[in-house]
């Protein structure tokens, strides 16, 4: 018969009883695996006292210490997934947070920065409630610095937010039914953040050690959005009976590695709901798809077109809200409100634009 | 080295969801996480003290582990294993990185931990220090299939935590020792 395989003869050297009785009996009876085996026994020996160490921990000192930390983690927790419920009720701060989640990213001024990232359609990702409350916070895979901060007024007029943003206004030329007045005109500035990628805060994010590609570790991004304008019309209570937007869409930019790099990087690290991170992984990899997270049970999304660019359209599961949204020129429009899908996509085509 | 810890990724991601146990309590850790702590918090002190030669080190290791793990949703019946990978390779990068390699200088001169009767006069405090430099060059995999097996995990066990066949277990042992072998020797034979 054969030999056994090295790993065989190593296994009869600590558990024997996982060995096959043909092979132990061949072992015992054949010079050359004797020989392999004392020499498989003799390193096996050498490496055990080398590892071996006395390290009987006190458990109950290690459970005060570790429940002292989950609970101060905890709370930390509990903060950031209140900031992401918050911030994921602005359609644009959870485009950014997503590109920011997937590559780091930002709008960049300096001549060694590379462009990854330029938005030129919109993707939706369905997420769930409980995904959302899961979604690593960025901060928690590097350091974040913000270069220009979140900045939302109300203007005047049009005019005023025309002046404020560079951006043309947007005109309404039919308002929908139950739509009413004049609107309300709030202008946001430019956003931008540089996001240094760290691997140890990663590994440690994650609960895994998955060595980042190279390159990744120290690693810059850079991402930017905005200015944005949008003009609001408000029902009697307040909520608001629909919302014309136009903002600068988010760009992003590397100091070196490329995007996909990033991205695959991230998508393997497992603190991303795998329902989000496989639809995720669908995008081309040209890095010019903005993806758009949408709580999933209670928003479906399709496309259409408008004046003959691609849109994607939100409705409501109950039929109570819809939008419409589209990239055309670097710059990304959306209409919303309180009305059915046919009323927004009127209100979006039938738009005209100031300036 | 990706292919090394694909495996721990491969249980994080397939996790829990589908049989609705171990989902993470309102405080975002786990309802079952001081029993896992209590029933496995030994054995994962002993992996990162392999790999990193000390207790008190070791014992930051898997403190750092159980807090991944409590935010996880990792099923009950793969924790033990799922513990043990990412304990070994959080030892792994630490040892890497040379984190703790001051507080091992610092205290050289009162013992290294090492209980005396396995501290025989075959291998020296040298060759130990030599041996750990040399498992953070070994393929990752081998590294913590060897680790693993080390700290008392069955062929099974570490087959199943690494996604290894079992008989590919002592296969990658058997490599991995044959490694840190060849490194003492070399080291021996140079002086």
């Amino acid at each position: 018969m054969r030999h056994p395989t090295d790993g065989t003869l190593r296994r009869l050297v600590d558990e024997p009883v996982g060995v096959a009785d043909a092979d132990r009996e061949h072992v015992a009876s054949c010079p050359v695996c004797l020989a392999e085996l004392a020499a498989a026994r003799r390193d096996a020996a050498m490496t055990g006292s080398a590892l071996d160490v006395e390290a009987t921990p006190d458990v109950d000192a290690g459970w005060q210490r570790l429940s002292h930390a989950a609970a101060v983690e905890g709370r930390r927790r509990r903060t950031v997934a209140g900031r992401w419920r918050a911030a994921l009720r602005s359609p644009v701060v959870a485009a950014v947070g997503v590109i920011a989640l997937l590559a780091g990213a930002s709008v960049a001024a300096a001549a060694d920065w590379l462009q990854i990232f330029r938005t030129e359609r919109i993707a939706p990702v369905s997420i769930t409630q409980s995904d959302l409350i899961s979604l690593p916070d960025v901060s928690r895979y590097g350091d974040i610095r913000v270069l220009e901060k979140v900045d939302i007024r109300r203007v005047a007029g049009a005019g005023a937010a025309e002046q404020a943003t560079g951006l043309a206004v947007p005109q309404v030329s039919e308002l929908p039914q139950g739509v009413i007045g004049p609107p309300a005109y709030q202008v946001g500035s430019r956003v931008s953040v540089v996001f240094t990628f760290s691997a140890e805060q990663a590994a440690i994010a994650a609960g895994e050690t998955l060595p980042p590609p190279a390159g990744l570790d120290g690693s810059r991004f850079r991402l930017a959005a905005g200015p944005g304008v949008a003009a609001v019309w408000s029902e009697a209570r307040g909520v608001p009976a629909m919302v014309v937007a136009r903002a600068v869409a988010p760009t992003a930019y590397s100091s070196g590695i490329p995007f996909e790099t990033a991205r695959d990087y991230l998508l393997s690290l497992p603190g991303l709901p795998e329902n989000v991170a496989s639809q995720l992984r669908g995008f081309s990899g040209d890095g010019t798809t903005l993806p758009v997270p949408l709580p999933a049970e209670l928003v479906t999304s399709s496309t259409t077109d408008v004046g003959g660019v691609p849109a994607t359209v939100f409705t409501s599961r109950d039929g109570s809200m819809a939008g419409v949204v589209w990239v055309e020129d670097g710059e990304i429009t959306a209409v919303a409100g309180s009305l059915s899908e046919d009323e927004v996509l009127s209100v979006a085509n039938g738009l005209r634009w100031r300036g | 080295m990706r292919g090394g810890s694909a495996p721990a990724v491969a249980l994080a991601r397939t996790a829990g969801r589908k049989d609705g146990v171990a989902v993470p309590t309102r405080s975002g850790s786990r309802a079952d996480l001081e029993q896992v702590f209590r029933a496995t918090y030994p054995r994962v002190v002993a992996v990162a003290a392999r790999v990193l030669g000390r207790r008190d080190d070791a014992e930051d290791v898997a403190q750092e582990v159980f807090l991944a793990f409590g935010r996880s949703s990792v099923r009950p019946g793969e924790a033990v294993g799922w513990l043990s990978v990412a304990s070994a390779h959080t030892a792994l990068n630490h040892l890497r990185s040379g984190r703790h390699r001051a507080a091992r200088e610092r205290s050289a001169g009162d013992g290294d931990g090492v209980s005396p009767d396995v501290a025989d006069a075959v291998i020296t405090r040298d060759e130990r220090r030599r041996v750990r430099a040399a498992l953070t060059r070994l393929p990752r995999r081998q590294a913590v299939a060897l680790v693993l097996r080390h700290s008392g995990l069955s062929y099974a066990e570490v087959a199943a935590a690494l996604d290894l066949s079992p008989g590919s277990v002592g296969t990658t042992v058997r490599r991995a020792e044959a490694a840190l072998r060849k490194e003492l020797n070399d080291h021996a034979s140079s002086d």
